[in-house]
């Protein structure tokens, strides 16, 4: 009888399918994946232990506060981003030219005092920044612009939940500004983001 | 790991000269190391922590009917300062109202509104007013304390000038 040899098996195999998969996650990695918004300022919200989720399917409207108290809005509603800019421009008599709507659109907060508009809207986004323009929305009660700008918003968006987002260490008074100008407008019901943070027991 | 080539190509026994046929394997070996490295690298760049939302109700100004009346032992209000929490019951301006004071941690304030919580019962009523000095931080912290003690009446107001009196007088 002769000796069985156990057949050689080959070491390679076929990676055409792993290489398929690898690239399929990829690729559905990179076009779910949303890039983190531009923010005029870093902001750290305080933790709380509420769970629910930031709902934004209906438009959101989001105000954040910075450290120092700046007051700075944005929506990802591009209809009511493009009808707020012309409301206001109107309103305080700045001319819009096409550069202007660019670099309006472009940038994904509005932080400055109308008198400032033509000056900010002229140059790029990212160096309005840099030169420390966005200085925030005045909300004091005898300026009131952010009533002006969520007025807008709400008059071509009427379904806009408001979402506040305020730096941990922002003063409480700015906030106070800001729910006493929603409430003048009647609206109400406030979404504050906060980072998630463990319940206790 | 490199591919074999086990496809024929030797002499067999004296036929025609053919060309070498060349497999048309190619070694996929780097491509996947590539392709798991970027989805490693995109994976571990991804923000992971979404933000969550804690949702803020205040009463319709324009609506004033609505008003429950509250009694002023089942109420209890707290003046959180920036590192801690003042808290007092009854009428500020009164001289029998004690003002006491504590801090963020949970044997603090906590224990205090689920202390009087458990006393008063369901009808206890939070009313929340921040002091000048306070940040959105504390604010935040007192909603969520009463969240936590499942508080659900609560009222957050502006600080009146009694109250910031009687926080002034008490000296603490």
């Amino acid at each position: 009888m002769p000796k069985v040899k156990a057949k050689r098996q080959s070491v390679s195999l076929d990676m055409t399918a792993m290489c398929d998969v690898a690239f399929l996650l990829l690729t559905f990695f990179m076009l779910t994946a949303k890039f983190r918004p531009e923010e005029a300022v870093t902001i750290t919200p305080p933790s709380s232990i509420s769970e629910k989720p930031l709902n934004a399917k209906d438009g959101m409207l989001t105000i954040s506060v910075s450290n120092e108290g700046g007051v700075y809005l944005a929506t990802d509603d591009q209809m009511a981003r493009e009808f707020m800019l012309e409301r206001m421009a109107n309103r305080y008599g700045v001319a819009l030219t096409g550069e202007m709507k660019k670099n309006y659109m472009s940038s994904e907060i509005v932080g400055y005092p109308a008198g400032a508009m033509r000056q900010v809207l002229s140059i790029k986004a990212s160096e309005a920044k840099d030169k420390g323009f966005l200085k925030g929305i005045p909300v004091d009660s005898a300026n009131n612009e952010l009533s002006y700008w969520v007025g807008y918003a709400k008059l071509s968006n009427p379904e806009l939940k408001v979402a506040i987002k305020g730096d941990q260490n922002s003063s409480y008074k700015v906030f106070a500004d800001i729910i006493g100008t929603l409430q003048a407008q009647n609206i109400n019901i406030f979404q504050l983001v906060t980072s998630p943070e463990n319940k206790p027991k | 790991m490199a591919e074999i080539d086990s496809s024929g190509g030797g002499k067999k026994g004296g036929g025609k000269k053919r060309s070498k046929k060349m497999s048309t394997k190619i070694d996929m070996t780097p491509m996947v190391d590539l392709g798991f490295l970027l989805i490693t690298f995109f994976m571990l760049t991804t923000t992971l922590a979404k933000p969550v939302t804690m949702q803020l109700n205040m009463p319709d100004k324009t609506d004033t009917k609505e008003t429950s009346p509250v009694k002023l032992s089942e109420t209890l209000t707290v003046s959180p300062d920036e590192n801690k929490v003042y808290y007092y019951q009854g009428i500020p301006t009164e001289a029998g109202t004690k003002l006491e004071v504590t801090d963020y941690s949970d044997t603090g304030i906590r224990k205090v509104i689920a202390d009087l919580k458990a006393k008063v019962g369901s009808n206890f009523t939070l009313v929340i007013k921040p002091t000048k000095k306070a940040k959105y931080r504390n604010m935040v912290d007192m909603l969520d304390e009463c969240a936590i003690t499942n508080n659900k009446r609560y009222a957050l107001l502006e600080i009146d000038p009694d109250t910031e009196a009687l926080i002034k007088r008490s000296g603490k």
